[in-house]
């Protein structure tokens, strides 16, 4: 589903990403952890070319993706973004949110799109709040109606950068049922999170990332109990 | 002071006339000026170098050099080219002028949206261009709208200074009368109270489209 090889990526002499090789299977949930600033943040953008790798090789659906060559708005529509501070477009109803690229991408019939997205805010619990405007949401809320307008374009992949780091924490845990939810429906997840609780329950494979590489990874139960690099062990006491 | 309300209730047909004149000016002007700005602002947040370069340059040069300067410098210039009536050529140097400031205004809102807007909408695979159209702009337009109306309430009162190139609206129709009459105080007087009757016409408006719009949030 995603490849990518030996992945470098600088901010101006800062090296953030030093050679990252990483697979991602289809219907696979991957999660990856680190210390802030280990480059997992950096590393999920670069799979969404939000950000733009400097060398090494990225494949997403077996082909490799040259950002010079390959229209990227084609590549992103196949792969589903979730961002930290839900970035939800407050001037659309949620509704308009979820079926804005349905329709203006997609070019999807307005009334086909409408009963299309009321079925995507049904699945996320989100019902009645079609019609509302995204600030009279919680926290929780909006990002429920994120993952909603992602899984709109129907992506083979979804992305979540700390999905639940910006929400108060009795939020948190209705954001993490609709993930668990996508999870147990075969969505293959690419997710950068500190809720080790839902790695542990949710990831088939947990990444760790110290210092731009991926220092240790392996399944859940594995990695928690007995993780093996140093800094994997100072990080999980550190958190856990 | 009879004299004053005198000439004021004599010389109103005559004002209404010119106000009239001052309006079109500001309102033509002001369309134009709008349509340049946006278009300008777009080029400068393109990321396009020499877009951006055309752009530093139409507003160092604009907001560097006075508005008179720039209307008799039309006036006088173009008029060598091509024919121009004092109208066209008051309205055109009016909005090449409001239309730098006005750049400056969306190309700051444009700006001010947050970053995250336009990464959310290329990840649902929006191109650029239909993100800003649709996502961008809209946030844009509304915080725009209370500058906006002060540079509108600016080009009403810069619009004076055609004046000088002998079209009649408010201003001139005041030095004219002035000049006759020697009661350059009253008229000038006079004058003022036109402009603040029309700005405070122009505030009124705008407060309702603010409110409106709710442009505070």
């Amino acid at each position: 589903m995603i490849k990518v090889e030996q992945l470098h990526k600088y901010f101006g002499d800062l090296h953030v990403l030093k050679g990252v090789d990483l697979n991602v299977a289809p219907r696979e949930v991957v999660v990856m952890i680190g210390a802030s600033g280990s480059g997992k943040s950096t590393l999920l953008r670069c799979l969404n070319f939000l950000e733009m790798k400097n060398s090494g090789r990225i494949l997403i659906d077996g082909e490799e993706v040259d950002p010079a060559t390959t229209p990227l708005n084609k590549v992103r529509e196949h792969v589903g973004m979730v961002f930290q501070h839900f970035n939800l477009f407050p001037h659309m109803t949620v509704l308009e949110n979820v079926i804005e690229a349905p329709v203006h991408v997609k070019k999807m019939p307005p009334d086909e799109a409408a009963k299309w997205g009321r079925a995507l805010l049904e699945k996320v619990g989100l019902a009645d709040k079609g019609d509302v405007y995204p600030e009279k949401l919680s926290g929780g809320q909006k990002q429920r109606v994120a993952i909603a307008r992602a899984l709109a374009m129907e992506p083979s992949v979804m992305l979540f950068d700390e999905p639940t780091s910006a929400l108060d924490p009795e939020l948190v845990g209705e954001v993490l049922e609709v993930m668990k939810g996508l999870a147990a429906d075969g969505m293959t997840m690419v997710v950068v999170t500190h809720e080790m609780g839902f790695a542990r329950e949710v990831a088939d494979r947990v990444v760790f990332l110290d210092a731009g590489q991926i220092a240790e990874e392996g399944d859940p139960e594995t990695f928690f109990e007995n993780p093996q690099h140093p800094n994997a062990r100072q990080f999980l006491r550190r958190v856990l | 002071m009879t004299s004053f309300f005198e000439n004021l209730i004599n010389t109103f047909p005559a004002f209404m006339e010119a106000a009239w004149m001052t309006l079109r000016l500001t309102g033509v002007s002001l369309v134009l000026a709008l349509v340049i700005g946006l278009v300008f602002a777009l080029m400068k947040v393109t990321g396009i170098r020499w877009l951006a370069l055309i752009y530093n340059g139409y507003v160092g040069i604009i907001r560097g050099t006075p508005l008179i300067v720039q209307i008799m410098w039309l006036y006088f210039g173009i008029t060598h080219i091509l024919v121009l009536s004092a109208f066209w050529a008051g309205t055109i140097a009016l909005a090449i002028h409001s239309g730098a400031y006005i750049a400056e205004i969306f190309r700051g809102c444009i700006q001010s949206v947050d970053k995250g807007q336009m990464e959310a909408a290329e990840s649902l695979g929006m191109k650029r261009a239909l993100a800003m159209r649709r996502v961008i702009l809209p946030q844009a337009f509304k915080r725009a709208i209370p500058p906006l109306g002060n540079q509108f309430i600016i080009g009403l009162k810069d619009s004076s200074l055609v004046a000088f190139i002998g079209i009649t609206e408010i201003f001139s129709l005041s030095m004219d009368n002035a000049a006759v009459t020697f009661k350059q105080l009253e008229f000038y007087t006079i004058a003022g109270l036109y402009y603040l009757a029309m700005v405070a016409v122009v505030t009124f408006i705008l407060s309702r489209v603010e409110n409106r719009m709710d442009t505070a949030k």
